[in-house]
């Protein structure tokens, strides 16, 4: 009998695991996928070996390669780029940390307050939300991004569209900055040089500039795990939680076991009411069950419906999957004569903000991606067809993929003389966009997902907003210098997810209340972005999430095991620190 | 009515290109193995099952030949067929015929309960298109040959690689745009479209009312027919986006045991990615914008 199962050890489960190790409660924490306890011996630096879906090793499948990757059903022209292993999709993001915009909290009274969406706030304050924010920033450390060529290029654009520069954490009105990034600044050598000689820890420390932050980061060469200069959760968070009694007083590492796939969450009545009473996952073949005083659900946006749903527990008001935000991104590039520094450096280093419209972020792609990323379209391949939509404004032509001889000479123009913006928008909550089980046959773990988005009948605001932001996204490109600029009009290409097990102070609309526990079943939580309350207004959502989880398991340790909250009372040890990075060493890790 | 029937599966097999790729010009299969005097006197004849496999693996690697030049041109002759060739290394060179068939073929997690069916609708379900094709010099025993050695092949336990459907889909697609690819170059309807030809058969898979898709849905029961619908819109994408990964990316000159590259890949090159290879880091550090290196409320 443990006290705490904490299922999934991508970006929201490790953040519970560590902060309850801490305080010194017998932790499991289960990871569907592989381990990658070596990234050294078992990573690269290419597109195809790390992203290929399919295949790379940073995909949404067992750890054995030579298996197939496990298939779920999208009933549209989409993808869900989920990822299986211990740090989930913190393993390929950038790092990217900005705060929720305060607009989608209970009780903001700015000017824009009717125009963000007001019907799915989050049941709380954002001064409430506050601390947790300061205390995740601190413990990764969230720093100001250093500025590559790509990011040069992108503030020569923003510096034209008349909006000021933030110089805060919080965003209170449009505006431009460099990003507030979970990634180590650069130190000593670290973006000085290329010659690889001169580029070990500890004379480099921080970023190096690879570029590689989508394959995986294990730069600097030579630093511990913890130092590594991306602060996903398997760089910062699992190794707190397995080294939590060097750097907690009291405190107890947390049990982490890889290749388990949880299939069942239980659950029986106690006192009349619904408990959860532990987890069964499988190890290969083979089924294991533990019980526990508490189970956490923290398998992401599209696994935690599925798994909700074949535990066959309840959905009264039906909100189980229901009101999956992604942000409906889109995508828009430019071609420069200039050298933009695209591929090189963090993913992304430099954004704008929009609230309540969403925001812009640059984005460096390598050669494949940036092909993949050309011709993901809901609007036809350009010159030939539109499916329908080929949007026009102040691009060039109408929207659609960049195919064939068109893409090719784009990217043979030169990849470095590209600079590529995502398009964020502020979505709405939707109820018919979900996870429900598909009828097509099942897998090994049991029924599969089906994650539906009717990216064509979204609301008005959120059709609205993501016009609004692929127009400013081409104004700055334009200011920027590029001689032309292509809108792609992506297909939903769901990589921030949100909402799906939403939080919410209505019982009609959500799963979970203001704790972060289930209505339906106590003692179950949800930590992780499903629990996200709505979109947060565009901002990438690691950051509130983490910060969501970090009050969730404040409210476990209050609720169920009688102790006090601490982030209020407390100062948080950052994850760099050099007694996690010896105990490491002692640990093989 | 038995010649109206013959005719028109004569002119379905036509359209997903298997009757072209076994007894066409050029054709994989020697049109004596289909007499049927020979399958009675010739006890080393193959079963009908290994006669009809190797025509739609040729079927199969054609079509996606012209898929992948779709996605990045070269100086092939799939290119030249398109209409668009070019002088620098395309996806022929970079291998991306291989990358796609192996990932159809052994990767994409599509469960076999669904794959049979797609391929065996589309050997068998859809017949009559109504639409008038060039004739092909074949005889109704041979196309009975034909037609039993599929049959056999779908009822096989073999599991149907998926670049047979996928290839059937794009062919079918194809015969729709132009009728006249039946006939011509390569061995595959698809690959003998024009650039806009091919662009016009992704338009019709994309359709969301696809005629295909409610053919196709006919022969699923509840509550796989809306399935079925939404995983061909999803396909048409997906070898799209796929094809032009596979093109751009590494994984033909990767060796997986020493996790190195035997040589640059043709996507490098043609961008200019990492001229020296991969790196440990990059001088492209210019400092802090506006000298900020941090920011508080």
């Amino acid at each position: 009998m443990r006290d705490v199962i904490v299922i999934g050890a991508g970006g929201g489960g490790p953040v519970v695991a560590k902060e309850l190790a801490a305080q010194g409660l017998d932790v499991l924490l289960l990871e569907a996928g592989p381990r990658n306890a070596h990234p050294r011996e078992n990573w690269t630096t290419y597109e195809d070996d790390a992203n290929n879906p399919l295949t790379g090793y940073l995909r949404w499948g067992p750890s054995d390669r030579s298996k197939p990757a496990w298939y779920r059903e999208w009933p549209q022209n989409s993808f869900v780029w989920q990822l299986s292993g211990v740090g989930g999709t913190t393993q390929h993001f950038y790092g990217n940390y900005p705060r929720a915009y305060p607009g989608v909290f209970e009780g903001y009274d700015g000017a824009d307050k009717s125009g963000y969406d007001v019907d799915h706030r989050f049941p709380f304050t954002y001064g409430e939300m506050v601390p947790y924010f300061e205390w995740v920033e601190a413990t990764m450390p969230v720093m100001t991004a250093a500025m590559g060529h790509k990011e040069q290029t992108f503030f020569r654009g923003a510096e034209t569209l008349g909006l000021p520069v933030q110089t805060t954490k919080t965003t209170h009105h449009p505006a431009y900055r460099p990003q507030e990034n979970a990634i180590l600044q650069p130190g000593g050598t670290a973006g000085k040089t290329a010659d690889p000689k001169l580029l070990n820890h500890p004379q480099a420390t921080g970023c190096t500039f690879c570029g590689y932050c989508f394959q995986g980061c294990m730069r600097p060469k030579g630093a511990p795990r913890n130092q590594f200069a991306k602060r996903s959760t398997d760089n910062s968070y699992v190794p707190m939680a397995l080294t939590a009694d060097v750097w907690a007083r009291g405190g107890k590492p947390v049990t982490l076991v890889a290749d388990a796939f949880v299939t069942r969450v239980h659950a029986e009545k106690k006192h009349g009411v619904l408990t959860a009473t532990g987890v069964t996952w499988r190890s290969g073949d083979v089924e294991h069950r533990e019980d526990a005083k508490v189970v956490v659900m923290s398998g992401g946006c599209t696994e935690n419906p599925r798994l909700w749903m074949n535990s066959g527990l309840p959905n009264p008001n039906g909100w189980v999957g229901r009101g999956y935000t992604d942000h409906f991104f889109d995508w828009v590039f430019g071609v420069f004569d200039d050298y933009t520094g695209n591929p090189k450096g963090v993913g992304s280093s430099a954004r704008l903000d929009y609230p309540p419209y969403g925001g812009l972020e640059n984005v460096g792609l390598p050669p494949a991606l940036a092909a993949f990323a050309g011709t993901l379209s809901d609007s036809g391949i350009r010159g030939q067809y539109k499916n329908g939509r080929g949007q026009t404004g102040p691009w060039d032509g109408p929207a659609g993929r960049v195919m064939g001889p068109e893409l090719k000479e784009v990217l043979s123009h030169g990849i470095d003389h590209l600079l590529s913006v995502l398009v964020i928008t502020d979505d709405d909550v939707e109820a018919q966009n979900r996870v429900t089980l598909s009828a097509l046959p099942a897998d090994e773990n049991g029924p599969i997902p089906k994650v539906a988005f009717k990216q064509r009948q979204r609301t008005a605001r959120t059709l609205r907003n993501r016009e609004f932001m692929a127009r400013k996204a081409a104004e700055l490109l334009r200011g920027a210098g590029a001689k032309k600029v292509y809108r792609i009009d992506w297909a939903p290409l769901i990589l921030h997810v949100q909402s799906s097990m939403r939080m919410g102070s209505s019982e009609r609309n959500s799963v979970v209340d203001p704790t972060g526990e289930t209505r339906a079943v106590k003692g179950l939580f949800i930590g992780d972005n499903s629990a996200l309350s709505n979109g947060l207004g565009g901002p990438n959502p690691t950051l509130t999430s983490q910060a969501l989880a970090t009050r969730t398991a404040e409210n476990i340790f209050k609720t169920y095991f009688g102790g006090d909250p601490w982030v209020r009372s407390s100062a948080p040890v950052v994850s760099t620190d050099p007694r996690i990075s010896v105990r490491l060493g002692q640990l093989g890790l | 009515m038995a010649r109206a029937g013959t005719l028109s599966r004569r002119a379905f097999l036509a359209r997903v290109g298997i009757l072209g790729a076994a007894v066409g010009s050029g054709g994989v299969l020697a049109r004596s193995l289909l007499a049927p005097a020979d399958a009675a006197t010739n006890p080393l004849l193959p079963p009908a099952v290994d006669l009809i496999r190797p025509v739609l693996a040729e079927l199969a690697r054609d079509t996606m030949n012209g898929l992948t030049v779709f996605a990045m041109p070269g100086p092939d002759a799939y290119s030249r067929t398109q209409g668009t060739p070019s002088r620098t290394p395309g996806a022929i060179e970079a291998g991306a015929t291989d990358f796609i068939i192996n990932s159809l073929d052994n990767f994409v997690p599509f469960p076999d309960e669904l794959a049979q069916p797609i391929g065996a609708a589309l050997v068998t379900g859809l017949a009559d298109s109504g639409i008038e094709l060039p004739g092909l010099d074949v005889l109704p025993v041979q196309l009975h040959s034909l037609d039993k050695a599929l049959a056999a092949y779908l009822e096989s336990d073999e599991a149907l690689p998926l670049s047979f459907p996928i290839a059937g889909l794009l062919n079918l697609m194809a015969t729709q745009v132009n009728p006249l690819a039946v006939n011509g170059p390569h061995l595959s309807p698809f690959a003998r479209l024009s650039y806009a030809e091919k662009a016009q058969a992704f338009e019709l898979i994309e359709k969301t009312d696809a005629d295909l898709v409610a053919l196709l849905d006919v022969h699923f029961p509840e509550p796989l027919k809306d399935s079925v619908s939404g995983l061909l819109k999803f396909v048409g994408g997906a070898l799209i986006e796929f094809a032009t990964f596979g093109a751009y990316g590494e994984s033909a000159v990767y060796d997986k045991v020493r996790r190195t590259l035997r040589k640059r890949p043709v996507g490098w090159t043609a961008t200019g990615y990492q001229p020296d290879g991969p790196v440990e880091g990059w001088d492209d550090f210019i400092g802090y914008y506006q000298g900020r290196q941090e920011v508080h409320d």
